[in-house]
């Protein structure tokens, strides 16, 4: 089958070139006895079979004591299971040339294995047997842990991934549970027991979704998948935390921490944002684009393309099931930290006074409509996660077959109402990472009270 | 409920699709020398358009390093007909998007498109490969950038300041010594001739290669290259590179003192260019040691031993002889001799002991399957087709890495293992951490 995007002309393209819309291809959604929600989306091609596991809960669902809980949970899953030891395991894995991943992230665990086709029965048992009747072994808990410990000490040594986390365990605060970023206090409290009674109360019927995307015969997967995940117990669905919108602050917060050999600040300018399944997400994606979201938006073109002050400044609406954060992201040498961060923050001031103009609106447009394909439809993995998004999110197909129609929909009022709304210029966060004795005093002009660290100290913001 | 009982019988894994892979690409060179490989895919309105230009940084000279880089970084800036910032903004409002990449060997444009696209990008990528603009005052403002990259790979990744030293303590002669993105004081130094000299020597149409895969026909392509790309002249392409590195006649050690909470460690062995029979060898040793959690050094020292976070392994494609490379990071408490003296046993174990049957079938089958997965996206297949007609000479060499892959035997391992992995040959950097904040 060489056709793997169904295409149908969309009616009225404003912009000159005419894009088609992209279709999802056909699919079936069932759900077992047990609650499980089964996908099946074959469409053959290259010999692969992907398999993509959702388990609900993720951050959200752990205790603020035992952040990295569901992490370290999804890790330990496939290093010894009710049939193989952790060794056995990777060596089949391994023999059949197959992947496994298990991460978390805010709303779920997700397990994304790959199996060549003729593997399919293997692979589906091997990924059942991990997310199902995993062992925990004593020895590889401890393991795990103490090997996290040390990624947190590499991490740190890295600015330019620490300051993520900097940022999240300021920005959203210890009430929050986006704000519960896993550090060595947490880490520490981890028992194997917490593993066992999470795996207990959240790999459960009522809370998978399982995909299974590829070559392979829908028939022989669905017994396949009836056989395994079919009889996990039904258990209790997770039940959602009600949303928590991070509040704008009442006045500017800044945290600074201190990496006395670094050579130049990494910063992020953050403030409250949205959900998901927001009404207003598809006028934020095109915003966004011009703002902070390709090469040519306001925020490269200025700090990076005019005055070369930095190798790329971007900005980002955080979209997980819980209000997020939207923020501007970049680095520069310590000596123009002043600079790029007051540039940004005028980039930020204009486009909340003037908004955006018709020609940069269809710009954005033709452009999310042209890179959406390549980026999210192209491979069968891909369209997997965008079933596990529709499905955890509680979207319809909708989302995908009509995306273009709603980006066309979208109105310059409308983008510009967007724009005022959520990109707001007073009372940010600021996180700032660098040599704080050369930056100290800059920090100062963006609040009131400086929160300092340094990149050595245990935990993050708190 | 389990499907799997006992040891599993690790059975083959072939390029079942090699032939249709094969039909599907069609090549033509132009009249200036300038090759052209489509392989047409209409799964997605899209297409992937590779540009190979055969310069990297083994072109340069002292005082003028990261040039090519620098350079991939104007190419960007505007030309006669498409002026600054242009090419990017005509991109994005067709819904297209655009990278590059330089390495030692080669300098890469990648752009991703709609099909409604294509003549633009045969007219944007004409027009900067003709007729490339050299303004001052941009070229001041791209030094900014291409520095603050450096700082971001390099100077603030501990990670990347290791691997810098690390390469340059391996090679003293070759033009592999300099780091891609070049030395800070080359960066602050480059001139507008430099660059215009860079131009001229390297971007030639018979110096380059043209991949296109997606949703295009052969025919359609070959006419707009005919019209766009043909009329360029061809001239002389860069010199050849006269410097070989002379044989290395002992260990080299060299440390990096840093503030880190955790060391690092990177040891390099001599090896040679991409189209040496033994390069594949060194792929499959680089998978038994380092790929998944069964491989050797994964089980025993991330696992088992609990010495290291992390270990790769492998050799990257080059036009010259390059070197094999093992990065580490240490746990905490663990003396980077500790980790290093495992590394060594395990290399001397491949040469004393044959490989069983079992675990290079293993290898071989996580080798296949990884290539199959990098064909899945068209931007995959052509960053693959153009590396293969690039460092092995002929794309077509893609469809039978099966074979080349499936030929490797645990004697070849062992003696490609007893060649390369000695100590004379080896280069050890380590970033040992400074206790201590610095006082400022």
């Amino acid at each position: 089958m060489k056709r793997q995007v169904l295409l149908a002309m969309a009616l009225c393209a404003p912009t000159t070139l005419a894009t088609a819309q992209v279709k999802l291809p056909p699919y079936t959604r069932e759900a077992l006895p047990n609650g499980t929600v089964i996908y099946l989306l074959p469409r053959t091609g290259l010999p692969l079979v992907s398999f993509r596991v959702l388990v609900k809960g993720g951050a959200e669902s752990e205790p603020a004591s035992l952040a990295g809980l569901s992490a370290v949970t999804a890790e330990l899953l496939r290093r010894g299971t009710a049939g193989h030891t952790a060794a056995q395991f990777s060596e089949d894995l391994d023999g059949l040339g197959g992947t496994f991943f298990a991460g978390t992230d805010e709303q779920s665990t997700s397990i994304t294995a790959e199996f060549l086709q003729k593997d399919f029965d293997r692979g589906i048992a091997l990924v059942s047997e991990a997310a199902l009747h995993p062992a925990f072994p004593e020895d590889e808990v401890r393991k795990a842990l103490s090997r996290r410990l040390d990624g947190l000490r590499s991490m740190k040594d890295n600015p330019g991934g620490a300051i993520n986390s900097y940022y999240r365990s300021f920005f959203f605060g210890s009430t929050h549970p986006y704000g519960h970023v896993p550090d060595e206090a947490s880490l520490d409290h981890i028992r194997r027991d917490d593993i066992l009674a999470y795996h207990k109360r959240m790999y459960v019927g009522r809370n998978l979704i399982v995909i299974v995307a590829g070559d392979f015969d829908p028939a022989a997967a669905k017994a396949r998948a009836a056989e395994t995940f079919g009889a996990a117990p039904a258990g209790t669905a997770y039940a959602w935390m009600a949303d928590q919108a991070p509040t704008r602050n009442t006045s500017p917060k800044v945290l600074l921490i201190d990496k006395p050999d670094a050579t130049q600040t990494y910063f992020i300018i953050a403030q409250p944002g949205v959900r998901r399944a927001t009404p207003d997400r598809v006028a934020l994606m095109l915003v966004n684009t011009l703002f902070g979201g390709r090469f040519t938006s306001l925020l490269n073109e200025e700090l990076r393309v005019k005055t070369g002050l930095t190798y790329g400044a971007s900005s980002r609406v955080e979209m997980a099931r819980l209000t997020g954060g939207l923020y501007i992201s970049t680095y520069t040498k310590t000596e123009t930290t002043e600079k790029a961060i007051d540039m940004a923050l005028d980039i930020l001031k204009r486009l909340q006074e003037k908004g955006i103009t018709a020609e940069q609106l269809a710009s954005a447009k033709a452009y999310t409509k042209g890179t959406y394909p390549p980026e999210r439809l192209q491979t069968v993995d891909e369209i997997a996660q965008v079933l596990g998004e529709m499905e955890l999110f509680g979207l319809g197909r909708d989302e995908v077959d009509q995306l273009f129609a709603r980006v066309d929909a979208v109105t310059l009022d409308q983008a510009n109402d967007a724009i005022k709304r959520y990109y707001r210029t007073g009372n940010l966060t600021f996180v700032l990472l660098g040599n704080a004795s050369k930056i100290r005093d800059v920090a100062k002009k963006y609040g009131p009270q400086v929160v300092e660290r340094t990149a050595r100290q245990p935990g993050w913001a708190m | 409920m389990r499907f799997l009982i006992g040891a599993l019988v690790v059975c083959s894994i072939l390029l079942a699709q090699d032939t249709r892979l094969a039909q599907d690409t069609k090549t033509q060179t132009l009249s200036n020398g300038m090759k052209v490989i489509v392989q047409e895919d209409h799964g997605i309105p899209n297409v992937a358009m590779y540009f190979f230009y055969r310069i990297g940084s083994r072109n340069e000279r002292p005082g003028a390093t990261g040039l090519s880089h620098f350079f991939e970084h104007m190419m960007f800036n505007g030309a006669k007909k498409y002026g600054p910032g242009q090419f990017d903004k005509r991109m994005d409002d067709s819904g297209g998007n655009n990278n590059a990449y330089t390495s030692n060997d080669v300098t890469v444009y990648t752009d991703w498109f709609p099909s409604t696209a294509l003549e633009l990008m045969f007219d944007m990528e004409a027009d900067r490969i003709r007729d490339l603009a050299f303004d001052p005052k941009i070229i001041e403002s791209e030094r900014g950038v291409v520095y603050s990259e450096r700082r971001s790979s390099v100077d603030n990744s501990n990670g990347g300041m290791l691997q810098e030293l690390a390469r340059a303590t391996a090679f003293i002669a070759h033009p592999y010594h300099w780091p891609v993105v070049g030395w800070p004081s080359d960066i602050e130094s480059w001139t507008m001739d430099d660059l215009k000299a860079h131009f001229a020597m390297g971007y030639a149409p018979n110096n380059c290669v043209m991949v296109m895969v997606g949703d295009v026909h052969f025919d359609q392509v070959m006419q707009l290259a005919r019209r766009y790309l043909e009329p360029i002249p061809r001239h002389d392409p860069p010199p050849p590179v006269r410097t070989k590195e002379p044989p290395q006649q002992g260990e080299r050690r060299v440390t990096l003192s840093k503030p880190a909470q955790l060391p690092l460690q990177i040891v390099l062995y001599h090896v040679p260019e991409a189209t040496n029979p033994d390069v594949p060898v060194l792929d499959v040793i680089g998978t038994l040691l380092t790929q998944g959690q069964s491989s050797r050094l994964y089980t025993r020292m991330v696992d088992k031993e609990q010495l290291v976070l992390g270990v790769f392994g492998g050799v990257q494609d080059a036009l010259d002889p390059t070197v094999f490379s093992f990065n580490m990071q240490p746990r905490s408490g663990v003396d980077p001799a500790t980790s290093e003296k495992v590394l060594y046993e395990e290399l001397a174990r491949l040469e004393s002991e044959p490989v069983p049957e079992a675990e290079l079938r293993k290898a071989k089958n996580q080798m296949l399957a990884n290539l199959y997965r990098q064909l899945k996206t068209i931007q995959g297949r052509a960053n693959l087709l153009g590396s293969y007609e690039v460092f092995q000479g002929d794309y077509a060499k893609l469809f039978a890495r099966d074979k080349t892959i499936e030929a490797v035997t645990p004697a070849d391992i062992q003696r490609v293992a007893r060649q390369y992995f000695s100590a004379k040959n080896r280069t050890v950097a380590t970033l040992v951490p400074e206790k201590a904040e610095v006082k400022q």
